[in-house]
């Protein structure tokens, strides 16, 4: 399966798209998804927001520039930032399309309680795949979503370490931490 | 050593990266206009319901760091960069106003030991992200007056506001550290304000047209601090105007309200500017 | 329960101060003028110095140790007008030329990359020079006469020590190759042999003579 992204030149940014072709076809390849993947850059915001929407034939990613960007240098690419914001969304994709996700809402209706767990759960398989990914910044996320406590501590290491989960083990062991 | 050490020559280990304030506006892309998603949020104020509350709170709590260490490079050069003496000309300061800046430096030197020991609580890294200059060029003006009222008056005010509304953040997530450690801090920042205030009075005791010129310098540095639009009394401003604690730093209701029109100015323009920035680009598209 | 109103010797037998010291209060407000001139550029140099040295750890104690220092030109400050000096301005000069020489080639490096310089001058010669003159000065001046000098020096030897332990530390860090063992040790002997031309902090007699 392969990637394409959309626009091939950025104006506000200073992206590549052979980058993030290159960045998301191994993230397909990585992660066994099995359609086409398309990315669409709004590089109008500096925001980060990644949303998927899931068709028969191919997934589409609209990503906000912010999502893709080296922090360090604004409006410059970060390949990191590419494949851990890539990496998050397909994830969550993956869990989708492979069964056991049913249950889950749509992204746009998840709490935001819910989403940090689904988070987590996608960053700690994203850094046992290799990726760079700082664990604290997402267990300040959790803890900000579950609460700034040892039982909030738990469930984020069981999430984090966690291969194979189902939607409603997920949510359990979010809820029974908040 | 020189006298007057300039901006661009500011030391930093390889982690860090800068850049100007001029070269920070000139993004195109605005946060504040466009509606690419169709689910934006009302405001931006920064607070745990914000949906990447975790992400701002830790961009932000990175700008206090780099701001605090300019704040003690700035606080250190005006002990350095003057002679002692009696502060009516440009060229002197008071002796007791050198000493109130070493306590300065030595605070910010603490806020900076503060905001790493946060940073690294919130899974931040050193120089993670982009650190704007503007705070050290408003300590370098060439009359200390100018700098007590860019720097102790402006910039400790907007620290003042920051640090508001990250207690606030931290009150609210439940967050013990980052609410614990903005308050002390905030302390600090209402002790430099007064400190400010103090001196400005007291050096242009005689000087009123002085006064003046500083006077004028801090409300354009109140506007550049604004930062185009992120401080300010909108809800539309991550950061808002922290009335009450300006008033115990010594801000008049005048001053405050004169803040607020100022805030709300850069925000109108900021929107502004970036509206004609991607109109400007889609006429150039078609 | 002791009787109170028995007489007690009004110094009590594990008091042993003694009265006599070597400086009147001429000589001492002289020697405080000049440790108040001394500590002000001390930290005027640290200061400034903050904005530049890359290293974040020296930065921040740069930071911190700047105020120790001027605090302790306040302290001399408050001291002079006891002193009978009420005009602390008129004291508050260099020993001589040679130390003002000296503190010009202090504050000489200023580059990012002379951290170890800045370091040397302040560490291992200004500070050690200030403990020195401290130390001298406490243990020779009246115990009874001079007590408010004693406990201002007391103060001001506890920053010095833990600032040069800070110092001496960072330095050591800092210093891993020989070529910087050979440059720091350079450089402070060039500052070393101004401060010998000076003959300390307080000018010669800073620490006695042997």
């Amino acid at each position: 399966m392969t990637a394409t992204v959309s626009p091939l030149e950025f104006r506000f940014v200073k992206f590549d798209a052979a980058l993030t072709e290159r960045v998301a076809d191994e993230l397909v390849a990585a992660l066994g998804i099995d359609r086409p993947v398309h990315i669409e850059i709004d590089e109008t915001t500096p925001l980060g927001r990644v949303r998927a929407t899931i068709g028969d034939d191919a997934i589409h990613l609209h990503v906000e520039s912010g999502a893709f960007e080296d922090s360090k240098r604004p409006r410059e690419q970060s390949e990191t930032a590419t494949a851990v914001n890539l990496g998050r969304i397909l994830l969550r994709v993956r869990d989708r399309l492979h069964g056991g996700f049913g249950e889950a809402p749509p992204d746009d209706e998840l709490s935001l309680r819910q989403m940090a767990a689904w988070e987590t759960y996608c960053a700690g398989r994203l850094a046992r795949l290799g990726l760079t990914v700082n664990q604290q910044r997402w267990l300040y996320n959790f803890r900000n979503r579950h609460g700034f406590t040892d039982a909030a501590d738990a469930a984020f290491h069981q999430i984090w370490t966690a291969d194979g989960l189902t939607w409603g083990e997920l949510e359990a062991i979010s809820t029974a931490a908040s | 050593m020189r006298k007057f050490f300039p901006v661009e020559e500011l030391a930093r280990d390889a982690r860090f990266t800068q850049i100007t304030m001029r070269e920070s506006q000139a993004d195109p892309r605005s946060s504040l206009v466009g509606e690419s998603t169709g689910k934006r949020p009302k405001t931006n104020r920064l607070t745990p319901s914000r949906p990447d509350a975790s992400d701002a709170a830790r961009s932000l709590m990175h700008g206090i760091f780099v701001g605090e260490i300019q704040a003690l490079e700035g606080a250190g050069r005006t002990c350095h960069d003057f002679e002692t003496g009696d502060g009516r000309t440009t060229d002197t300061v008071p002796f007791a106003l050198k000493l109130d800046m070493a306590r300065q430096a030595w605070d910010e030197a603490r806020h900076v030991e503060i905001s790493v020991k946060l940073s690294d609580w919130m899974g931040t890294e050193i120089g993670q992200f982009a650190e704007n200059t503007v705070l050290f060029e408003v300590a370098c003006s060439n009359d200390p007056v100018l700098r007590l009222a860019g720097v102790n008056r402006a910039l400790e005010g907007l620290a003042i506001d920051v640090f508001t509304t990250m207690k606030e953040f931290g009150d609210l997530a439940g967050d013990p550290y980052l609410e614990f450690c903005e308050d002390w801090m905030l302390a600090d920042e209402v002790t430099h304000v007064k400190m400010g205030s103090d001196w400005l009075r007291r050096v242009t005791e005689d000087d009123p047209e002085r006064r003046k010129k500083a006077l004028e310098f801090q409300s354009v540095v109140d506007k550049i601090f604004s930062f185009g639009g992120t401080r300010s009394d909108s809800s539309e401003s991550p950061i808002g105007l922290a009335r009450r604690f300006r008033e115990l730093a010594g801000f008049t209701d005048t001053e405050v309200t004169e803040i607020a029109e100022v805030s709300l100015a850069a925000l109108e323009d900021r929107k502004a500017f970036s509206a004609a920035s991607l109109q400007a680009d889609a006429t150039t598209a078609s | 329960m002791a009787d109170p109103y028995k007489p007690r010797a009004p110094f009590a037998p594990w008091d042993r101060r003694q009265l006599p010291g070597l400086f009147d209060v001429e000589e001492t407000a002289r020697r405080v003028g000049n440790y108040k001139w001394a500590e002000m550029k001390l930290f005027e140099a640290l200061g400034g110095w903050v904005a530049t040295v890359p290293e974040l750890d020296v930065k921040m104690r740069l930071g911190t140790h700047c105020y120790h220092h001027a605090w302790h030109a306040e302290l001399w400050h408050k001291r002079l007008p006891e002193l009978r000096e009420m005009n602390p301005d008129r004291l508050t000069v260099p020993a001589n030329d040679a130390l003002v020489r000296f503190v010009e080639a202090l504050t000489e490096p200023e580059a990012a990359d002379q951290t170890i310089e800045k370091l040397v001058g302040v560490y291992r010669v200004f500070i050690p020079h200030f403990i020195a003159a401290y130390t001298y000065h406490k243990n020779n001046t009246s115990e009874i006469t001079d007590a408010p000098t004693i406990r201002s020096l007391g103060l001001a030897l506890q920053d010095e020590f833990e600032d040069w332990r800070d110092g001496e530390m960072m330095l050591q860090s800092l210093i891993v190759t020989a070529d910087e063992v050979d440059r720091a040790a350079a450089h402070q002997a060039k500052l070393e042999k101004l401060m010998v031309e000076a003959g300390g902090i307080a000018g010669p007699g800073s620490i006695g003579s042997v």
